[in-house]
């Protein structure tokens, strides 16, 4: 097999890359600081916020990073801004590029169950499949409400200014809960749809890399494929697979977000009765 | 027709009343700060006359009405009436037998589990303070809550308001059907919240398990591409 053989076609720009691994490094520290807070009563919780400093530390550290989480998501915004293509406005938000629902995005939800249970055949997915959507639109859900309740709670005596203070009781839970749904989504439904099965297995590098097999893409993304060879933009999409070491590096950050996440998720699982909820 | 010693003897009057305009103006409420722990009322936003000028915090109104009297048509009820003494009294343990051998624990049972107690390791008395605990509702409590914020919370928060110190620390558990009573927002919440969850897992959990299945046994020339296997 030829390395530099241009097979794999480009799906993420380096930013866009870049964006990704932030989102992994920060949310696995604030899950970690506030799992270590959350379960401080158990050994678990006790080991895990040794990493930070202890009880103190790791709220220390939840807040910092939840600041950067913040910025970082306002960042976003901000990039998004000049992605979206103004002289085409609004009709390019519907166009099969852009990552805003649709309602072909119901229909294929639909038409892929209906696969897995035997009744049809698989959708030809465009770019983004309907579960790469959610997951993108799940981040615009989560950040403003785990930043509100966080900002809220961090600057408890600031905001009980505008609001009445047992406000904190209730904004406490909002986090909890969210947090929680958040982590769960993640550890299990992410991380098995993008490493663990068959079509990705060991791992889906295209969030790393940037690029995706052709054939995988033929196989899980037909109609932009095919789309692509239609206005001859394939070939310019184009690109050779990564250096080995640099497929290495991928393979291991990829693998020791996994094992952290899944790490949080059975200490979280097994320890949680122990804890004062 | 002045003297030049009446003249030099105006001076120094003159001098005084040109410093004392000099010197920062007197206040009412300089007094001797003898605490370690620095005053609420440098950080307080408020002009602490609650009752009168701020908008009244929205869980716990100030309790300034006769202990267990209730005017007009329906007074309470004897049993009511009672309760409602007791949560005002100077000593809110009085005439509970043999009160000196029991712990706090032994009757408070719930109140031992908040993160307050559990996580912050605050023990009854660094909040509640020693004998005779006052009822909380008893009007010179410290945990009444025209002064709650300044005697109780602002001793860790400082600066604390009277908003802030309507947090309840003891919180009931926000999935018990009770909790709906005596705090409906955090009932409603916590189980929106539940729910919001419970909708994702219930769509996304059996939709990931069906989709590891059907690619699990999966044809082979349906699985033709398997992205990294073939690289």
């Amino acid at each position: 097999m030829n390395p530099n053989e241009k097979n794999r076609v480009v799906r993420f720009t380096a930013i866009q890359r870049l964006f990704h691994g932030l989102l992994i490094v920060s949310f696995l520290i604030q899950g970690s600081t506030g799992l270590a807070r959350m379960y401080i009563e158990t050994g678990w919780g006790k080991g895990l916020a040794w990493v930070f400093g202890g009880y103190e530390g790791s709220l220390a550290v939840h807040k910092y990073v939840g600041i950067l989480l913040v910025s970082g998501f306002v960042v976003h915004l901000m990039y998004l801004l000049f992605k979206v293509n103004w002289r085409k406005f609004p009709g390019a938000l519907f166009e099969p590029d852009s990552l805003v629902p649709h309602l072909r995005d119901i229909k294929e939800f639909f038409q892929h169950v209906g696969w897995f249970m035997g009744i049809g055949k698989a959708p030809r997915f465009d770019r983004w499949g309907y579960w790469e959507k959610f997951d993108y639109w799940a981040v615009f859900w989560g950040i403003p409400v785990l930043g509100a309740t966080g900002l809220i709670l961090a600057y408890s005596l600031a905001s009980s200014r505008i609001m009445p203070g047992w406000f904190l009781n209730v904004a406490f839970w909002i986090h909890r809960i969210e947090a929680m749904l958040a982590m769960v989504h993640i550890f299990i439904i992410h991380f098995f749809i993008a490493h663990l099965r068959r079509h990705n297995f060991p791992m889906d590098r295209a969030m790393f890399e940037g690029s995706s097999h052709i054939d995988s893409l033929r196989h899980e993304k037909p109609a932009w494929v095919a789309r692509l060879e239609q206005t001859g933009k394939l070939d310019r999409m184009l690109v050779a697979e990564a250096r080995p070491g640099r497929r290495l590096f991928y393979y291991l950050f990829g693998y020791a977000a996994l094992l952290f996440g899944t790490f949080l998720l059975i200490g979280g699982l097994v320890n949680s009765r122990y804890i004062t909820w | 027709m002045s003297t030049r010693h009446d003249r030099w003897s105006v001076l120094p009057a003159a001098v005084l009343m040109v410093g004392l305009l000099l010197l920062p103006t007197g206040l009412p409420a300089q007094e001797e700060v003898a605490s370690a722990i620095r005053r609420y009322r440098d950080r307080e936003v408020s002009t602490g006359f609650y009752e009168e000028y701020e908008a009244k915090p929205l869980r716990q109104r100030p309790l300034i009405s006769i202990p267990g009297v209730r005017p007009g048509p329906f007074p309470y009820s004897p049993v009511a009436a009672r309760v409602r003494i007791r949560t005002r009294l100077a000593d809110s343990h009085q005439g509970i037998k043999f009160y000196k051998d029991l712990r706090c624990q032994d009757c408070h049972i719930k109140e031992t589990r908040d993160i307050h107690t559990v996580r912050g390791n605050l023990t009854c008395r660094q909040c509640h303070g020693g004998e005779p605990i006052a009822s909380l509702e008893h009007y010179y409590s410290p945990f009444n809550p025209i002064r709650r914020h300044a005697y109780v919370c602002a001793k860790c928060h400082e600066g604390s308001s009277a908003s802030f110190a309507t947090y309840v620390v003891h919180a009931p558990n926000p999935a018990m059907a009770t909790t709906r009573k005596t705090f409906p927002v955090l009932f409603y919440v916590f189980w929106g919240m539940i729910a919001l969850a419970g909708g994702t897992f219930v769509v996304f959990l059996p939709h990931t398990v069906m989709w590891g299945f059907r690619e699990l046994f999966m044809k082979k020339d349906e699985a033709e591409g398997e992205s990294e296997r073939k690289e």
